[in-house]
């Protein structure tokens, strides 16, 4: 075969490790060319693809906890590649990779029906409802290899897809097609102050990502980590973003889970 | 009663009776002629409207700063374009050169040349960069990996950039007062057809050759007859003999491939 | 041939159908279709060769290492620089957004001089050569009057050749008033000063450690170096690593931390002698180090058995006594159990009572100049500049008092005590600064008691800020000077903040200034040369490159290469003298300080019935709250349980906001001794009752429309409490009330 073994690129995030300092947030608006407005605290316009979220477990003082979750696009697979978005996506602005296993989304292709925020249960795609602005000087910072979006389409995180391309173009001109583990990262992975990102191939049983979770391919990649989870395991989207947590009310908070079930147990 | 619908019945007789013999003849002709005629007018009009005003109207016609001599300059190289069309260590396309580059050779004019001279004394000495016109240049959303195609599939500069190494001067920039963009883009041919592979350059040519390139690749080791009819099949149904689609959507490799 | 209706359709239908034989409506259309999809407004960046810079990052006294991305001349990125002793490839949000900084709307394009009145923000561009000339003119006068010891300089830095040419500037003209922002910078060093007799800084060996002790310092706040902290943090979880966290408030540290102790406020330094009453009491203390490195013990602990057992600690800290016990057993018990202090990101000194009943934790358990323990690390030594030569008019200004009072007689041991110059200005008629310089600092929002600042504020005559940004001091300044953004410059960062050993970081130029700014080292150097002498003998450089050059000698060139140099295998105690106190040993009791020492808490200001509650500030990583202050990235990842709008959310408990009538999102009026503010109320079940937690970092009234006019500023609403012993501002809350409005 001419092509080389299909990738599947996921992330693992270790909750014990996130300190919730927002570096990953600021380290993808920077990489990605992400727009920023005066006022950013209404958090339903406020494009972040990357976002880390609070978690509580409820109870009172002094035994609250908190955790804290980052969020970004989780790359569903679905069934065979059929993500939410992907398969309610009418302008074909979308698509599932089968050589890498990662959503893109093409700007200049999306019309901004937005199908496929509502489709996503993860809140991870976001709609330019402005057009971009950088205060006069700054877009000096813009990066050449992320286009600018306009307004009037979604965006969502690539995992830095542009840096898998650069790291491919280095590959090909030393003559090589396959990647080393660390010639491809995203940028949220690479400024983790805990190092609690780890992103690499799932397919390949010498990335870390894969020694980690230890995906089941027999039930649609879940975790035989019993640490492991991912976000709404049982809606079947297959997410390729996993989450690693020593506290099980985190794991539980992954689901909806009745009392009697527990993340792990369902199936 | 009856006389009068009589009379008025000979009357128009008489009426139709005489018109046919002076004008109907006349006017008939005269009046589909006169719509043939205005329907021709108009076709022509727009015709030539459309194929010859129009691309006139569309494109604003630039020179390049400097009339460049591609022809001198890669006889006077040793590695053809990629002299100083060169590829960075990181796998990046550097395109056109800069200025510095350049300077390597014509820190002071070679010949006496006025378009030489014009770069010494314009751009060298002041060290401004030359505002070259991109005749290849995309839109934004465009990504285009140079390593991926000359280094990995060993593709040449001509498949895509046409025999430009071996003009003498330098086109005359068209660029589109619509997109902004060259007229190579779309080709010089204002309907679109293309002789050459490097007339266009347009996502359609792209897909083009990749679909020639793939069906060439799946259908090696197969048999005349068995390729004629899987290409068939590969045409109609995407993806179904190749054992893996590459995508879901467009079964050909995710957008993201080409678009950043 | 006349045109009829007919023909005229005819006309049409010949016109339409020539139109789509001809290429016009296809190709339009597909003109049309990417002119929508690439507007002419939005922005294409430029590509060009990538290339990479390493630097020093100097938004914080983190000391990190940074490599900065660049294409063709544009900086588009900045990343953490792998391998660097600090901070090794990680980077924090704020280093993160320094473009946004750098290109920012907020730089100082070029000197400005104030041309309507203070703080109205009008200003008027000038030449470099005319604004010094204004600051000569001034300075001149001053020093004719014999009036040089009125001028003082507020600065962020004082350990590089850029703090200390200005500190060298003010010796040679005659003034003693060189005063560093506050910080827990201050205790420690006074803490290691007085216990163990050295001049240094504290160094903290987090990743040896295997038990960490944390009084309410913001490990994951932005205490120390932040980068270091996390990944020792990181590392701590991997091996297991015990962290017991002790603050009122469920910080990020405290939630990731193994155990979180709810202490009452401001009693931290009581549960400390309780705990050293159980380590004493059980003997658990390390006799190897404490016979025979430490002396006045038995004083100490005579005082800890009597006063502080697990039942009075109870009763003041709230801590179950038998958790108090568990404790202190767990802790010495560890193998290098390592106590911290400082709260939250550590901007504000704290009582010397604390830091010392902390230090004597870890003394306790052997745990000084030790692996995995608190190292004293010797400042910079590279710095070796000619005596300056002082004429009689500097020698006088030199003798008279700093106008902080720090080394008077009061305030023996203080070095700097900035919390005191608004009271001292204000006090005096005529003002005791007449003029004052601001170098990497901003102290107009970040000095606590806002109302008595402005006072003091206003009876200043001249104002010089040096900022690169159009910060809260820059706007109420007279005259602006520029320096050039850290990307921008050269400049050695002596020391990194908790860092273990010595360590000196150089910042390089990034990319050629974008304004018409000027290296604060070459306006000092410009101001020293038009003095004329004997100022100017001071300075036998000619620019200040020329001053790093002649500093760093050879040196220098491998710093440009390297980008820091670090003295890897440093171990304090072998090659440095480890104690320096009279009785060469550790001092459980500082003869200096004795029973002073002792008192270990301070008292929030305020009455109770007027004043039923406790606000307590407290940090976040992701708000920013020193000289910097949030780009519009950082901002932009603030919850919104914390800013809304404009309006500024503190912490209360669902009790406390029930028994006041408060709900979640209710506006309320946050009244303190110092003033009042209009907030809105979050309810968080993770801060103690009877507390009102306010975030530091918002209510900026300068900078960019990204960050001023949003929340309040929580040092508006906070005045400095001076401790007894020490004199360094040890304010950690202060009494307020919430009231509905």
């Amino acid at each position: 075969m001419k092509h080389e073994q299909a990738k599947k690129y996921g992330m693992v995030i270790d909750l014990d490790k996130c300190t919730g300092c927002g570096a990953c947030m600021v380290a993808c608006m920077a990489e990605n060319n992400v727009p920023f407005k005066e006022d950013e605290t209404n958090k339903l316009d406020s494009i972040t693809w990357m976002r880390v979220y609070q978690l509580t477990n409820g109870k009172p003082f002094p035994d609250t906890d908190i955790c804290y979750l980052p969020r970004p696009c989780m790359h569903c697979e679905g069934d065979h590649g059929h993500s939410p978005c992907v398969s309610v996506c009418p302008a074909t602005a979308t698509d599932y990779s089968m050589d890498t296993g990662i959503v893109s989304q093409i700007y200049t292709r999306c019309f901004g029906c937005r199908y496929c925020m509502a489709a996503c249960p993860y809140h991870a795609r976001y709609f330019n409802w402005w057009d971009p602005v950088w205060p006069n000087g700054m877009e000096k910072y813009l990066n050449p290899n992320v286009s600018p979006r306009m307004r009037g389409v979604v965006e969502k995180c690539s995992f830095c897809y542009h840096r898998y391309q650069l790291a491919k173009d280095r590959a090909f001109m030393e003559g090589r097609r396959e990647l080393e583990e660390e010639e491809y990262q995203t940028a949220c992975t690479q400024a983790c102050p805990a190092g609690a990102i780890v992103f690499g191939d799932l397919n390949n049983k010498t990335h870390r990502v894969h020694q980690i979770v230890q995906p089941d391919p027999a039930h649609a990649g879940r975790p035989k980590n019993p640490k492991a989870f991912r976000l709404l395991e049982r809606l079947g989207t297959n997410p390729k973003v996993y989450y690693l947590s020593s506290r099980e009310w985190v794991r539980r908070s992954g689901d909806h889970y009745l009392p009697h079930e527990g993340p792990g147990g369902g199936h | 009663m009856s006389t009068n619908d009589d009379k008025a019945k000979a009357d128009a007789l008489t009426d139709t009776g005489k018109q046919p013999e002076q004008d109907k003849p006349e006017k008939g002709n005269g009046a589909s002629g006169s719509i043939l005629f205005f329907f021709l007018v108009g076709l022509i009009a727009s015709l030539l409207v459309g194929w010859v005003v129009f691309p006139e109207l569309l494109y604003s016609k630039k020179k390049q700063p400097i009339d460049f001599n591609h022809a001198l300059h890669v006889d006077m190289v040793d590695e053809g374009c990629e002299s100083c069309h060169f590829f960075r260590e990181d796998g990046s396309f550097s395109g056109v050169p800069e200025l510095a580059q350049c300077i390597e050779c014509h820190e002071e004019a070679q010949t006496d040349h006025p378009e030489e001279i014009k770069f010494v004394t314009q751009y060298v000495e002041k060290y401004r960069e030359v505002p070259w016109l991109v005749y290849s240049r995309q839109p934004n959303c465009v990504f285009f990996s140079h390593a991926a195609h000359v280094r990995l599939a060993e593709m040449d500069c001509v498949t895509c950039h046409g025999p430009i190494g071996e003009s003498t001067h330098s086109r005359i920039y068209e660029e589109n007062r619509i997109t902004g963009l060259s007229r190579d883009i779309w080709g010089r041919n204002i309907a679109g057809i293309k002789r050459n592979s490097w007339d266009r350059m347009k996502m359609d040519d792209c897909a083009e050759c990749h679909a020639e390139a793939a069906t060439k690749t799946a259908s090696e080791g197969e048999a005349p007859i068995e390729g004629f009819f899987n290409n068939i099949i590969r045409i109609a149904f995407p993806g179904s003999l190749s054992g893996r689609k590459s995508s879901v959507q467009t079964q050909n490799e995710a957008c993201f491939v080409c678009h950043k | 041939m006349k045109m009829d209706r007919r023909s005229f359709l005819s006309f049409l239908i010949g016109g339409a159908a020539g139109t789509t034989l001809s290429p016009l409506p296809w190709k339009l259309t597909d003109d049309l279709a990417i002119w929508s999809q690439n507007w002419p407004w939005t922005p294409v960046p430029a590509g060009g060769e990538v290339t990479f810079v390493e630097t020093t990052c100097m938004l914080c006294p983190g000391g990190c290492g940074v490599t900065v991305r660049k294409v063709g001349d544009r900086a588009v990125k900045i990343e953490g620089t792998p391998g660097h002793p600090v901070n090794d490839g990680g980077i924090c949000i704020l280093g993160l957004s320094g473009l946004q900084l750098l290109y920012g709307p907020t730089r100082v394009p070029a000197p400005l001089r104030r041309a309507g009145g203070r703080g109205e923000n009008h200003w008027e561009k000038i030449s470099w050569d005319d604004a010094l000339a204004l600051v000569v003119e001034k300075l001149a006068a001053l020093r004719e009057n014999r009036l040089s010891h009125t001028l003082a300089c507020i600065s962020g830095t004082d350990g590089g050749t850029v703090g200390r040419l200005m500190e060298r500037f003010l010796t040679a003209y005659g003034s003693p008033n060189f005063i560093r922002t506050p910080s827990m910078r201050d205790a420690y060093e006074m803490t290691l000063h007085l216990m163990q007799g050295v001049q240094a800084s504290a160094g903290f060996d987090v990743e040896n450690a295997d038990f960490i002790l944390s009084f309410g310092s913001g490990i994951l706040e932005g205490w120390g170096s932040p980068v270091r902290m996390f990944r020792a943090h990181s590392a701590w979880k991997e091996k297991g690593v015990k962290v017991v966290q002790i603050e009122p408030r469920l910080s990020n540290t405290a939630a990731k931390s193994d155990k979180w102790l709810p202490v009452n406020p401001g009693t931290e330094a009581v549960l400390a002698l309780g705990l050293a009453h159980v380590i004493l009491k059980e003997s658990l203390h390390r006799k190897e180090f404490v016979d025979f490195y430490a002396s006045g013990l038995d004083r100490w602990k005579n005082e800890v058995i009597s006063k502080w057992t697990p039942e009075q600690v109870e009763a003041v800290t709230g801590i179950d006594k038998s958790t108090t016990v568990a404790l202190a057993r767990s802790f010495a018990r560890a193998d290098h159990p390592l106590a911290l202090c400082g709260r939250g990101k550590g901007s504000t000194p704290g009582s010397i009572g604390e830091f010392m009943a902390v230090h004597a934790l870890n003394a306790l358990v052997g745990n000084i100049n030790r692996k995995g323990g608190v190292w004293a690390v010797p400042g910079p030594d590279y710095i070796r500049w000619p005596e300056v030569e002082m004429d009689a008019t500097a020698a006088a200004g030199m003798q008279q008092p700093r106008i902080d009072g720090a080394g008077t007689e009061k305030y023996i041991f203080a070095r700097h005590l900035l919390h005191r110059v608004p009271e001292m200005v204000t006090a005096a008629d005529p003002s005791l600064v007449q003029a004052l310089f601001i170098l990497e600092a901003n102290p107009y929002y970040t000095l606590s008691d806002s109302a008595l600042l402005k006072k003091a504020w206003d009876k200043i005559p001249f104002i010089v800020s040096f900022s690169s940004f159009m910060d809260e001091t820059a706007q109420n300044a007279d005259l602006i000077l520029p320096n050039h953004m850290y990307l921008e410059r050269y400049e050695d960062v002596s020391y990194a903040e908790g860092f273990n050993k010595p360590y000196i970081g150089l910042a390089k130029p990034v990319i050629h200034p974008q304004f018409s700014t000027m290296h604060a080292g070459d306006v000092i150097l410009r101001l020293a040369k038009a003095l004329g002498d004997p100022v100017q003998k001071a300075f036998p450089w000619e620019d200040y490159e020329g001053c790093l050059d002649d500093t760093f000698g050879d040196a220098l060139e491998t710093l440009r290469e390297t980008g820091y140099r670090v003295e890897a295998d440093f171990a304090p105690g072998s090659g440095y003298p480890v104690f320096e106190t009279a009785s060469g040993r550790f001092e459980f009791i500082p003869e200096e300080i004795r029973d002073a020492g002792m008192q270990a808490m301070v008292q929030p200001q305020g009455e109770e019935p007027a004043f039923p509650l406790i606000l307590i500030p407290f940090d976040s990583q992701r708000l920013a709250n020193g000289y910097i202050g949030d780009p519009p990235f950082v901002i932009k990842t603030v919850p919104d349980t914390v800013l809304k709008g404009d309006a500024l959310f503190v912490e209360v408990h669902p009790e406390t906001a029930k028994a006041i009538g408060l709900s979640e999102g209710r506006a309320a009026l946050l009244a303190t001794p110092k003033g009042q503010a209009r907030v809105r109320v979050h309810l968080f079940e993770g801060i103690m009752p009877g507390l009102v937690g306010i975030p530091t970092g918002l209510g900026h009234q300068a900078y960019d429309g990204y960050l001023a006019g949003k929340g309040v500023n929580a040092n508006a609403l906070m005045g400095p409490v001076e401790d007894g012993a020490s004199g360094l501002n040890a304010a950690w809350g202060i009494r307020a009330k919430l009231s509905r409005v």
